[in-house]
C-alpha cells in the first residue's frame, strides 16, 4: 500500500450525498408534475392546447375561479382581523389568560370535515341551534337558511372557516407581538404617543414579516379549499359556493376527464404562485 | 448495487400475478344499500370455504375506485356494486365481464324470469337488450311519502296527479298547523335532478330525445319545471340545499306532509326512535299528469371486471346472492329487493308493508338517460334546476342553457 493510494471503498463526492433527494424529489414531485402537464394537453384528437383554451370559455369555471377569490378574501379579512385583534387583546397580562389562550385554539385542531358537519347542524334552517335559539328568543328566522340561500351561503361557508382558521392566524400574530423588542414602544409611550400612533406606526410595521407569513400560509390554503365546503353546500346551492377545486374534482373524477382537471389545477396553481409572490416580495421589502 | 438487488428482490412477489385461490375481493357501497352484500358475503364465506373481502367505500369513492380499476384492468376487485346511472359508462369498452357465456357453461340460457324486467334491462349494455353485463340486487325506485292521517282526515286520497299534490298540500298547510305541504330537495347535481325528473315526464316531457339530443326547448319541459318552482312555496326554506336526509328529516320530525323518497327510508318512518310518524305514513306510486308517473329508477347492480383472475368464483357468488332464498335474506336485512318473488312473499308482505307499491314503482319506474356522460350531464343540469328554484335565473334561462350545455357535453365527447 503505498501512502497516496485512494481509499476504499471511495468517498462519495458532495454531489452524491444529495442524490437520494433528488431522487425522491424526482419521483415525487418532478414526474408527476411532468406527467400532469402532458395530461393536461391530452385532447380527443392527440394533444394540443384545447383544454386551456376551452377554460376561457367555460363560464362554469370562470364564476368558480371568481368565487374561489371573493372566498379567499372574505375568509382572509375576517381571520386576520378577529386574529389581530385576539392578538392585541391577549398579549396585555390579565387572570385567566392562559385558559382563553388554549381554548382559542379547540377550533384549529379539529379536522375541518368535523367542522363541517358541526356547522351543517348548527346552522340548519329548521332544526338547527342557531336558529332554534333565535325563534325561542322571538327573531324570526323564516328568512335565515344560511347554506340553502344564494345570498347567504357563500357568507356562511366563509364564516365557518373563519371559526375555525381565526384561531391559526391569532397564534402566528400574537407569536409575532410577542417577539417584537419593548424598548421602541416605551420610548414612543415616554414621547407620549398615543395608543393608535403606537399600533399605526411601530406594531404594524414591525409586525409586517410575520402578517405576511400568516397571510401568505392562509391564502394558500382557502385558493385550495375543498372538504369544508364539499361537506356543507357540494357547491350549492344553484352554483353559488363552488370552488375552482370542486370544480377540478367534479372534472376529474366524476366526468372522468382528467386533460381539462389538469389544466385547471395549472391556472390555480399559477394564481396561487403569484399571489404567493407578491406576499414573499412584501416579506422582503423593509419599512422606510 | 446490492442494495439495488435487495429491493427488486423485495419488489417482485408485489409485481407477481396474486394467485389464484378461494378468494373474492368485493367493492361495496358504504351505505344501507351495500349492508345487505356485506352480510351476503360473510354468510358466503361460511358456506363455501371462499375467503371473502370487503372493500367499502363511500358513494363517490366506489364510482372513482371502480373507474380505476377497469380502466387499468387491474383486477383488484372480482365483484363491483354499482350505481345503475354508472353502468353505461363501466360497461363501456368490453370493461365488464359478459355474463351470457358464464350463463351458458353453467348449462343456463341466462338470467331467470323471476327477475323484475325492468331492474333485469339497466343490466343491459346497450340499453334495454344489449349484452348482458351485470345482475341486479337492489331494487330502488323512489316512493310518493304522503301522511296519511293528516289525508284521511281531511277526506283526502293518494294524490294522482301534481296538481293534486300542490292542491293538497296548499289545503293542508293552510288547515295544519306548523307543517309545510309537500318537502323537496333541489341541491344542485343528483338531487335536484332526481327529483325532476319523474315531473318533467309527467308534464310529457323528457331531457334528452331518442337520438340522444337534448329537449329541454319544449313548452312542457317550460310547464315543468315551472310546476316545481311553484311547489316551492309549499316546501321549508332552503330546500334548495336539500338531500334526501333532510326531506327525510321533516317527515321523520312531523313538519312535512308529502315527499318522493328512496325505500330505504321507509323503515325509519315505522321506527319510533327515530320517527314522530309511527304508522302514519303512507307510501303511493309517484303521481302522473298528462303521462302517468313514473319513478327514477336506482337500481344497484353486481358485476365482475374484466380484469378479475377469478371471473368464475365471482359468477357463481354473483348467482348465489341474487338467488331468490339469498335475496329473500337480504330483504330481511332491510335491501329492496328485485326479484317479483321476494316482493310477493306473504311473510315478507306482513312486516314490510309498502312491498306491493315498490314492486310496481320498480315495474313502471324508467331509468335515467342512459349515457356514458350522465355524471356530467346531471351535474350541469341539476345546477341550473337548482338555481331556477332559488329564483336566482328564470326557467326559461335554465331549460335554455341546460339544452346548450348538454349539447356541448355530447359534442365533446362524440
Amino acid at each position: 500500500m503505498t501512502p497516496h493510494s485512494a481509499p476504499w471503498p471511495p468517498t462519495p463526492g458532495p454531489r452524491a450525498w444529495v442524490l437520494p433527494a433528488i431522487a425522491v424529489l424526482a419521483l415525487l414531485s418532478i414526474y408527476p408534475l411532468l406527467f400532469a402537464i402532458e395530461v393536461s394537453l391530452r385532447t380527443p384528437a392527440g394533444h394540443g392546447f384545447s383544454n386551456f383554451t376551452r377554460l376561457v370559455q367555460d363560464r362554469f369555471f370562470l364564476v368558480a375561479l371568481a368565487q374561489t377569490l371573493v372566498y379567499t378574501a372574505g375568509a382572509l379579512v375576517i381571520e386576520f382581523t378577529l386574529g389581530l385583534g385576539l392578538a392585541l387583546l391577549l398579549h396585555r397580562e390579565f387572570r385567566g389568560r392562559q385558559v382563553f389562550r388554549s381554548l382559542l385554539l379547540i377550533p384549529m385542531l379539529l379536522p375541518p370535515v368535523v367542522v363541517a358537519v358541526i356547522w351543517r347542524l348548527i346552522l340548519n334552517p329548521e332544526f338547527g341551534v342557531l336558529n332554534g335559539t333565535l325563534r325561542s328568543l322571538g327573531v324570526p328566522t323564516a328568512s335565515l337558511t344560511w347554506f340553502g340561500s344564494e345570498r347567504t351561503a357563500m357568507l356562511s361557508v366563509i364564516l365557518v372557516d373563519a371559526w375555525q382558521w381565526t384561531p391559526f392566524m391569532f397564534l402566528l400574530l400574537l407569536a409575532g407581538l410577542q417577539g417584537l423588542p419593548v424598548e421602541p414602544f416605551e420610548a414612543a409611550r415616554v414621547d407620549g404617543a398615543s395608543s393608535l400612533q403606537i399600533f399605526r406606526r411601530l406594531t404594524l410595521p414591525m409586525l409586517r414579516p410575520v402578517i405576511a407569513i400568516a397571510v401568505l400560509l392562509r391564502t394558500m390554503d382557502l385558493l385550495r379549499v375543498f372538504d369544508q365546503i364539499f361537506i356543507l353546500t357540494q357547491g350549492g346551492p344553484g352554483f353559488a359556493t363552488e370552488t375552482v377545486t370542486l370544480y377540478i374534482y367534479r372534472t376529474a373524477f366524476r366526468y372522468w376527464n382528467f386533460g381539462y382537471a389538469a389544466a385547471m389545477s395549472f391556472v390555480l396553481l399559477a394564481a396561487t404562485t403569484i399571489i404567493a409572490r407578491a406576499f414573499l416580495r412584501l416579506l422582503r421589502e423593509q419599512p422606510a | 448495487m446490492r442494495f439495488i438487488g435487495v429491493s427488486v428482490l423485495l419488489l417482485l412477489p408485489a409485481c407477481a400475478r396474486p394467485p389464484a385461490g378461494p378468494r373474492l375481493v368485493v367493492a361495496v357501497n358504504a351505505g344501507v344499500e351495500g349492508d345487505a352484500l356485506k352480510h351476503a358475503a360473510a354468510d358466503y364465506q361460511r358456506v363455501s370455504g371462499v375467503r371473502m373481502e370487503i372493500v367499502e367505500l363511500p358513494y363517490s369513492n366506489l364510482f372513482e375506485k371502480a373507474m380505476l380499476d377497469l380502466d387499468g384492468r387491474t383486477g383488484a376487485y372480482d365483484v363491483i356494486m354499482m350505481d345503475d346511472p354508472w353502468f353505461p359508462r363501466l360497461a363501456s369498452h368490453q370493461k365488464l365481464v359478459p355474463l351470457e357465456p358464464l350463463y351458458r357453461l353453467a348449462g343456463l340460457s341466462g338470467p331467470d324470469a323471476d327477475f323484475v324486467a325492468t331492474s333485469l334491462q339497466l343490466c343491459h349494455e346497450p340499453y334495454p337488450n344489449g349484452r348482458l353485463y351485470a345482475l341486479p340486487y337492489v331494487g330502488n325506485s323512489p316512493l310518493f311519502f304522503y301522511r296519511k292521517d293528516l289525508f284521511d282526515k281531511h277526506g283526502l286520497t293518494a294524490p294522482r296527479t301534481w296538481h293534486e299534490v300542490r292542491d293538497a298540500a296548499r289545503r293542508l298547510q293552510e288547515s295544519e298547523r306548523g307543517f309545510y305541504g309537500y318537502v323537496m330537495r333541489a341541491a344542485p347535481g343528483n338531487a335536484a335532478t332526481t327529483d325532476f325528473m319523474p315531473i318533467l315526464w309527467a308534464f310529457g316531457a323528457d331531457l334528452l330525445a331518442p337520438d340522444g339530443a337534448p329537449r329541454l326547448d319544449t313548452p312542457e319541459a317550460a310547464e315543468a319545471l315551472s310546476f316545481m318552482v311553484e311547489m316551492g312555496r309549499f316546501t321549508p326554506p332552503g330546500y334548495v340545499s336539500f338531500n334526501a336526509d333532510e326531506i327525510a328529516a321533516h317527515l321523520l320530525q312531523s313538519t312535512a306532509i308529502m315527499s318522493i323518497n328512496w325505500p330505504s327510508w321507509i323503515s325509519a318512518m315505522d321506527d319510533p326512535v327515530k320517527s314522530r310518524v309511527v304508522d302514519k305514513i303512507g307510501f303511493a306510486l309517484l303521481p302522473g299528469q298528462r303521462e302517468p308517473g313514473r319513478a327514477v329508477l336506482g337500481n344497484w347492480l353486481l358485476a365482475i371486471p374484466a380484469g378479475s383472475h377469478r371471473v368464475d368464483a365471482a359468477f357463481t357468488f354473483l348467482r348465489w346472492a341474487t338467488d331468490p332464498a339469498q335475496m329473500r335474506q337480504a330483504a330481511e336485512r332491510g335491501g329492496p329487493p328485485t326479484r317479483r318473488s321476494v316482493f310477493l312473499d306473504p311473510a315478507l308482505l306482513r312486516r314490510f308493508r309498502a312491498y306491493p307499491v315498490q314492486l310496481a314503482s320498480l315495474e313502471t319506474g324508467r331509468p335515467r338517460p342512459r349515457t356514458p356522460h350522465w355524471n356530467e350531464i346531471e351535474n350541469i343540469f341539476g345546477v341550473l334546476i337548482s338555481k331556477a328554484n332559488a329564483g336566482s335565473i328564470s326557467v326559461a334561462d335554465a331549460l335554455a342553457r341546460a339544452q346548450k350545455e348538454i349539447a356541448d357535453i355530447q359534442r365533446r365527447n362524440p
